[in-house]
């Protein structure tokens, strides 16, 4: 009996939105700098997901939009970033730049600090993508730290290789003694 | 036919003495290669770093190749360019490196430089700005014709690219 080949393929994903750091204060839960000397932001705010396609083109990204009060008590954005989602199944740590759109003149940088009206993006997705960005200036402020876990299926069997898992600035537990590797 | 997918980010440049950058970025490939979605080249956000030197772009790639041969390994290549509070913009460095050649997600750092001009040249751009530039953009990956070329370093574009491969064992390329 023939099993009939794929034709798509899956893409499961988990993992948290860890810690921020050099923003002062996040959203999400609302989060603020611990008191410790390593003043971190912690979310700790779980995502799971699965993606089914047929092509790799257009492989998903997520867009982090960070949100703080300011001195009046408006909320106003401290960041955009945005990252693929790892390629390779397994666990992948990635520690993500946030930038924040600058005032066109000074002027409006004071009336928008003023108003608690900062400039920000209509749609957070402009992130995600790269028409369009020549014409932002931005300042970058902070770094976001996500955690992945991918998994994935008939990726092999449509011929797709995606090379070794990466699993780069993780590190494992070692195992106690007298157990095998 | 094989398969080539070229996804990843320019995360950003650092070592550059200059701190508004953008980055115009551009692939080259050759004959064989054909770009079935995505787009060739384009522009990244202005950035001004807030903490540290390094400018961060997050700028997205996301390229699918067909292709019938090895050469021609697509190129990326860079002109970085800063600019001021006036709106002028400033040659900051040029540099190319090519997209990796076996499957995975990489970091890579392309080194950068600009074309120095005389003592004259020099002395202007201190002052006024401005600075020679390449007439023909590529210069920047090809080889032919640089002896003629007078220049200094930049700083460095970062980049993560991964490439995904499909059918190159099909063809029996080992990468």
């Amino acid at each position: 009996m023939a099993t009939a080949s794929p034709s798509v393929f899956l893409l499961m994903v988990n993992g948290q939105v860890e810690s921020a750091q050099g923003l002062e204060e996040g959203i999400s839960q609302i989060t603020s700098k611990s008191q410790d000397m390593r003043q971190v932001l912690v979310w700790n705010f779980p995502i799971d997901v699965t993606f089914k396609s047929t092509n790799p083109y257009g492989w998903p990204q997520i867009v982090l939009s960070v949100y703080g009060p300011d001195v009046f008590g408006n909320d106003v954005v401290r960041g955009y970033g945005a990252v693929h989602v790892p390629f390779s199944p397994g666990r992948h740590k990635r520690t993500i730049p946030m930038f924040v759109p600058e005032s066109t003149s000074k002027m409006q940088k004071f009336t928008s600090w003023f108003t608690g009206r900062r400039p920000e993006y209509t749609d957070p997705k402009v992130v995600a993508q790269g028409e369009g960005r020549e014409v932002t200036r931005v300042r970058s402020q902070g770094f976001v730290t996500l955690l992945f876990n991918v998994v994935t299926k008939d990726m092999r069997k449509l011929g797709y290789d995606t090379g070794p898992l990466d699993t780069q600035g993780v590190s494992w537990p070692s195992p106690p003694q007298g157990f095998p590797q | 036919m094989a398969e080539v997918h070229v996804i990843g980010q320019i995360v950003g440049a650092s070592g550059f003495s200059e701190s508004s950058l953008f980055c115009k970025w551009g692939i080259h490939t050759g004959a064989a290669w054909k770009l079935l979605s995505g787009v060739r080249e384009g522009q990244t956000q202005v950035d001004t770093p807030q903490i540290g030197d390094m400018a961060y772009w997050s700028h997205p790639i996301d390229l699918h190749f067909a292709t019938k041969g090895l050469q021609g390994w697509p190129r990326l290549h860079f002109q970085v360019w800063s600019q001021d509070s006036f709106g002028r913009c400033q040659l900051a460095g040029y540099g190319f490196c090519h997209v990796p050649s076996s499957p995975g997600t990489h970091q890579l750092a392309c080194p950068t430089w600009r074309p120095l001009g005389s003592w004259r040249e020099q002395l202007a751009r201190a002052f006024v700005g401005g600075g020679p530039q390449l007439l023909h953009g590529d210069t920047i990956y090809s080889g032919a014709d640089r002896y003629r070329l007078h220049t200094a370093a930049g700083g460095t574009v970062h980049l993560e690219i991964s490439l995904l491969l499909r059918n190159f064992d099909r063809y029996g390329v080992e990468c």
